[in-house]
């Protein structure tokens, strides 16, 4: 009992103490209020300034982590342990296929003995098309070894701006215009095989295929008069032209309707592919036979 | 108070320190000395690599320094890729010799802090002449999903079917995205006072107001635009809230032709300077 009582008296006292504490922690923060209303700007500031400081501090760390962790994450992975010859072949496969994968971002590459192949493929509204490949040496400076890309493009133009200094930059700018000239071929293309009923002679075009001309007429049999369209592609790095001329000779000039209709035809070449306009061309002409026979 | 005084002077100091450490965000192609750099570390591990090829961990080296090479080129990192192939040629196509195939595609991976998931299909069809192949179907899920800027830029992508220029694109996107999150978070971190960016760093408008010019409010909306042929650029806007009394008292019809004068003033000074000129020109007092 006597332990018991102790250990409760010892308990109390335990309170009591807590209590004076409390209170006297209490006068003392009234004072503090006091001088820490004073003060109270002062350390808000300090707390702001603390907190930006440590924010700061971490933005920087991390830069410096990430530009580091983005070299290092280049190493080898020194870590593989080596597993049973199946887990490295299925490995092996997996990493084989997400190669593969790449070729659909348009840039690919193999590394080679002395630097690295990088593959460049094209495409034209989901028609996959040619792909070129631009062998580049790693030596000061870097040296393109040799390459498949029409003589036509711009390709020196290109890596003087940016071979030396933006690797990525060169690539990607590479491949804005192989894309434009792939496509801009790729519907020349079309237009000849495809459409060569309404042309009424030949389609001219140069190997940049970004200089078009030709002729044509709505109803091959009828219409007397043919248009004829000259189609440029100022800008090498897209597949839509810049300036779109479309006249038809031996028409009298006050003909409103066929006015009309050659400007809505100027309209249609600088906003779709060649090769649709010509399919609504064709479409329209199914159209009128069909009012022809009833 | 005195030793508080002199924890803010040293505070101050500190962080005007590590301002300039990350002071000038770097321009997305600016990046550039990351690459090469990566490109030179990979080369010279592969030029050890190269002479015992033969060996399968070799090559599991091998190819996993192209791949790191590839992720770091094109900024894309893909994770995942799964294809199965349906052989579709009937027998009247064998006899004139034509071949149709049928390649499901399925990847993943990301680009920074978007990821991606895409099915595809290619159709390829080869006959006597040559082989064409097509993309048939193409449907993209990509996150996260508030990148509205994005999500028109996508349904084209899939209306269309082209696959490259998704990509070429969302990287080209992707970049000019950090660098703006950078850029305003930067003039925040400068400004505080200043600058309120009210939809977070992630939107696409910052807002300038100013304690000692109330009334006033310039917000700049920098959008990024992707074109019809997948071209990715800025487009920036300048739009004001002025008082009435303050565009009675505009006789050279100033704050009327600011949108304007704000896009010349960006084409010279570039987006950078000219907001920062901006946010100073409102700000003029206070400018410590």
């Amino acid at each position: 009992m006597a332990g018991i009582l102790a250990s409760g008296l010892g308990v109390l006292a335990h309170l009591e103490r807590l209590e004076t504490q409390v209170s006297r922690s209490h006068k003392q923060s009234e004072e503090l209020q006091s001088m820490q209303a004073q003060e109270g700007a002062l350390g808000t500031k300090i707390h702001k300034l603390r907190r930006l400081r440590d924010e700061l501090r971490a933005a920087v760390w991390h830069r410096r982590a990430s530009v580091k962790a983005c070299i290092a994450n280049v190493e080898p992975n020194q870590t593989v342990e080596i597993n049973e010859q199946e887990a490295l072949e299925e490995k092996l496969e997996n990493v084989k296929a997400i190669l593969q994968a790449y070729h659909f971002t348009g840039l690919s590459g193999k590394l080679t003995s002395q630097g690295v192949c990088v593959c460049i493929s094209t495409a034209f509204e989901g028609n996959l098309l040619d792909s070129y490949f631009v062998d580049l040496v790693i030596q000061k400076p870097l040296r393109i070894h040799h390459h498949s890309v029409p003589v036509f493009i711009p390709l020196e133009e290109i890596a003087a701006k940016y071979l030396q200094t933006n690797i990525q930059h060169f690539l990607f700018s590479l491949c804005e215009y192989l894309n434009a000239y792939s496509g801009r071929k790729y519907q020349a293309d079309r237009l000849q095989s495809d459409f060569a009923a309404l042309l009424t002679g030949p389609l001219q075009r140069n190997p940049l295929c970004n200089l078009l001309s030709f002729t044509y007429k709505l109803d091959p049999g009828g219409q007397s008069f043919p248009f004829c369209a000259r189609l440029l592609y100022k800008d090498l790095t897209a597949t839509l032209p810049t300036d779109v001329t479309v006249t038809c000779q031996g028409v009298e000039a006050s003909s409103t309707s066929w006015e009309e209709q050659r400007a809505s035809h100027e309209t249609l070449f600088c906003t779709k592919p060649l090769h649709q306009v010509f399919a609504s061309f064709a479409r329209k002409g199914e159209k009128l036979d069909m009012s022809l026979v009833s | 108070m005195d030793a508080e005084l002199a924890e803010v002077r040293a505070l101050q100091a500190e962080i005007a320190a590590l301002r300039r450490a990350c002071e000038d965000p770097p321009a997305p192609w600016e990046e550039k000395s990351r690459v090469q750099k990566s490109f030179q570390a990979i080369h010279q591990f592969n030029l050890e690599g190269w002479k015992s090829s033969k060996d399968l961990k070799n090559q599991l080296g091998h190819l996993e320094s192209e791949l790191s090479f590839l992720s770091t080129l094109t900024g894309i990192n893909i994770r995942n890729h799964s294809k199965q192939t349906e052989d579709l040629t009937s027998t009247e196509m064998t006899e004139k010799s034509i071949r149709k195939v049928l390649q499901r595609h399925r990847l993943s991976g990301n680009c920074h802090m978007v990821t991606f998931q895409l099915e595809f299909q290619i159709l390829e069809i080869q006959n006597k002449e040559r082989l064409s192949s097509a993309v048939t179907d193409l449907n993209i899920i990509m996150e996260p999903t508030e990148c509205s800027e994005l999500s028109e830029f996508v349904s084209r992508a899939e209306e269309r079917k082209d696959l490259f220029m998704f990509f070429r694109s969302l990287h080209f996107f992707v970049e000019w995205f950090e660098y703006r999150k950078r850029t305003f978070k930067h003039l925040k971190e400068k400004y505080p006072d200043a600058v309120y960016l009210s939809e977070g760093p992630s939107s696409c408008s910052m807002e300038i107001r100013s304690a000692s010019r109330p009334g006033f409010e310039l917000v700049i909306v920098w959008r990024i635009q992707i074109d019809e042929d997948g071209k990715v650029f800025p487009r920036l806007d300048l739009l004001t809230k002025v008082p009435q009394r303050a565009l009675e008292l505009d006789k050279n019809r100033a704050i009327e032709t600011a949108p304007l004068s704000f896009r010349t003033l960006v084409g010279l000074l570039g987006i950078e300077a000219a907001l920062e000129s901006l946010i100073k020109s409102l700000c003029a007092e206070e400018n410590n």
